[in-house]
């Protein structure tokens, strides 16, 4: 397992608990039994001392010792028969034998039966702090796995969302609560059987493959949204279903991990919120549509002549008019928009063309303002995993704002390259540039900077907080700089796939 | 080019008719008016016209379904019939697949909001 976390245990805690570390002495001299005693009791530990094998394991079945020094050439039963009953019923005991010297074939013998490690006499105090110590770190590596195994099986075990990881024959290693309940399952423990046993729904068990299919160099997330009947009563739900494959240091697949959410609610809020703005949107569009045509019928003076004057005023008007058309349309767009957010599907995605897609598509909008649209060659770009839709709006609407934000004779240009283990895409402008104060509010949705520059662009104050909830989803972020009356640099950041 | 045909234009916004209607006049069109689909079907039958402009979102009887009945019925199949849909995606001519899944058999469309110049040069062009 990685090591994600930090040791559970304060390294104080574990002095303590060291100190206390059990030693067991099974030896017929009495003289290193005396020698052993004394140097490990001044290093701390418990020390017990036992002067044959049947002493040493009758003492073992009354208490529990972590480390056992035993000899192995002993009057009554040898040590390596005492080895053998040991390791069988205290697997957890760590046995250091004793061997003397020039015994090495019974050392060997010893360490394929379990022994952790030899000592052969004649053994310095060194030797013996050496070889204790080495126990030590061994038990205290095994301690901190079973506490990390405590650790996590507890937190998944409290997750609200549901968690399975299968093996790489697709059997169960492991399931929370919540995923059982989740994917609507009532039988018996399911660790152990094939995921179907647990799994019933087929876009979740295709997910699976799909993610164990993936090539060991890459990485791969893989989700869906499903909707889940619950037999008998109970509302159906919505899930959203993650799935990734874990991999060993060589990046072998080792299984899969799959993650599920109840996105039920948040799904019927954005369906309300969505329904919400476009009604609202249509409500506004039907009125100022007719509004329109009538300024068109008084303009094109078919009702009568104009002055000059009033031909003035109501061209005015009908830009205003048309520049309102055209934010609810743009509204309509973004709920259709955001609520695909949720839980897109991602892909492998090459940057580099989408860039000179979108340079290309608004030089035209540039060219018409009198502004110079540049893209940077781009360098060789790692891959991301994003949603292309989703790129082309976060870089559709850099580029929009950095247009309706630059005066005429200014200029936009494009750039990517690579930062550390992120693709990094900056739309830099020589516009009006934003004040300090607002630059923590230009995410905020429906905040626009209004002064006496800015006041003719028209948009609805939602590019930039979509812009910022796409690189999150995408586990990236966006940055600007800004200074006024220079321009802005609106930075972002997306983690590239490995 | 005899510019006198009769010209009926549908939609629930009498302020849309009306603008629809003047600018059409202004061609030399003559103009007929209906605010919801089932008045609409009985000017056809009075008055017969040679071109609809049809809204789709109407009280009483939507556009789909009045389209439907014109082209099928074989005394006003002829009828030209320009659809006014908010759907920006539709397919020009004959048939599309709305949203909804429907076919309409409309000759034409125009999305709203409506450029009336735009609507011009598809009247003259579908007549």
């Amino acid at each position: 397992m990685a090591q994600l976390l930090p040791p559970i245990t304060a390294p104080d805690a574990n002095d303590a608990a060291f100190k206390k570390t059990s030693v067991l002495i099974v030896d017929d001299e009495s003289r290193i039994r005396h020698v052993c005693t004394k140097m490990l009791n001044q290093e701390g530990y418990d020390v017990a001392q036992a002067p044959n094998a049947e002493a040493g394991l009758a003492m073992v079945a009354q208490s529990h010792y972590d480390i056992i020094l035993l000899d192995l050439l002993m009057p009554g039963m040898s040590g390596l028969e005492a080895l053998g009953k040991i390791r069988s019923e205290h697997p957890d005991t760590v046995v250091i034998v004793i061997t003397g010297y020039a015994t090495l074939d019974h050392a060997v013998d010893a360490m394929k039966q379990g022994a952790f490690d030899f000592l052969s006499k004649p053994f310095s105090p060194q030797d013996l702090r050496l070889v204790v110590t080495k126990a030590i770190e061994y038990i205290r590596t095994l301690q901190d796995i079973s506490n990390e195994k405590s650790r996590m099986r507890t937190m998944i075990n409290h997750l609200s969302g549901g968690v399975m990881a299968t093996d790489i024959h697709k059997k169960v290693a492991l399931a929370n609560h919540a995923f059982m309940n989740l994917v609507d399952y009532r039988g018996p423990s399911p660790i152990g059987e094939p995921v179907q046993q647990l799994v019933a729904q087929p876009q979740i068990l295709s997910l699976i493959d799909q993610a164990l299919a993936i090539a060991p160099d890459q990485f791969g997330e893989l989700t869906d949204e499903i909707i889940i009947k619950p037999q008998g009563q109970g509302e159906e739900r919505i899930i959203g279903v993650r799935c990734v494959p874990f991999r060993d240091r060589l990046d072998r697949n080792l299984g899969t991990i799959t993650v599920l959410h109840d996105i039920t609610t948040i799904k019927r809020m954005d369906q309300i919120k969505s329904d919400f703005v476009a009604m609202v949107a249509h409500e506004i569009r039907g009125p100022l549509n007719s509004v329109m045509m009538q300024q068109k019928v008084v303009l094109d003076e078919l009702a009568g002549p104009l002055t000059e004057k009033q031909r003035e005023i109501l061209g005015r008007a009908s830009e205003k008019i048309n520049a309102l058309v055209n934010l609810s349309s743009e509204l309509l767009d973004l709920t259709k928009m955001e609520s695909g957010l949720a839980n897109m599907e991602k892909q492998r995605l090459a940057l580099g063309p989408i860039l000179s897609d979108q340079a290309l598509f608004h030089s035209a909008k540039a060219q018409a303002k009198g502004l110079t649209l540049e893209l940077a060659p781009v360098a060789q770009l790692p891959p991301v995993l994003a949603n292309r839709m989703n790129m082309e709006e976060v870089l559709s609407n850099l580029i929009t704002n950095a247009i309706n934000y630059t005066p005429e004779g200014g200029r936009v240009s494009i750039s990517a390259d690579t930062q550390g283990d992120y693709v990094r895409i900056r739309v830099a402008d020589t516009g009006f540039g934003i004040a300090a104060d607002e630059l923590d509010h230009i995410f905020t949705r429906f905040y626009r900077v209004k002064n006496e520059k800015t006041r003719y662009v028209i948009g609805t104050g939602l590019g930039l907080p979509i812009v910022k909830s796409i690189m999150e989803a995408h586990n990236g972020r966006v940055e600007v700089q800004s200074e006024e009356g220079k321009g802005s640099t609106f930075s972002v950041f997306l983690p590239a796939a490995k | 080019m005899s510019n006198k045909q009769l010209i009926l234009v549908v939609d629930d916004d009498p302020d849309l008719v009306e603008s629809v209607g003047m600018k059409l006049e202004s061609k030399g069109y003559r103009v007929a008016k209906a605010y919801d689909g089932v008045e609409a079907w009985d000017k056809i039958k009075a008055e017969r016209p040679a071109l609809i402009i049809l809204d789709v979102m109407m009280p009483r009887k939507n556009g789909y379904v009045l389209c439907d009945e014109i082209k099928k019925n074989k005394d006003y199949k002829d009828i030209v019939v320009v659809l006014l849909t908010a759907v920006a995606d539709a397919v020009k001519n004959t048939s599309y697949t709305h949203m909804d899944g429907k076919n309409t058999l409309a000759d034409d469309f125009i999305p709203k909001p409506i450029d009336l110049d735009k609507l011009m040069e598809i009247v003259a062009d579908n007549l």
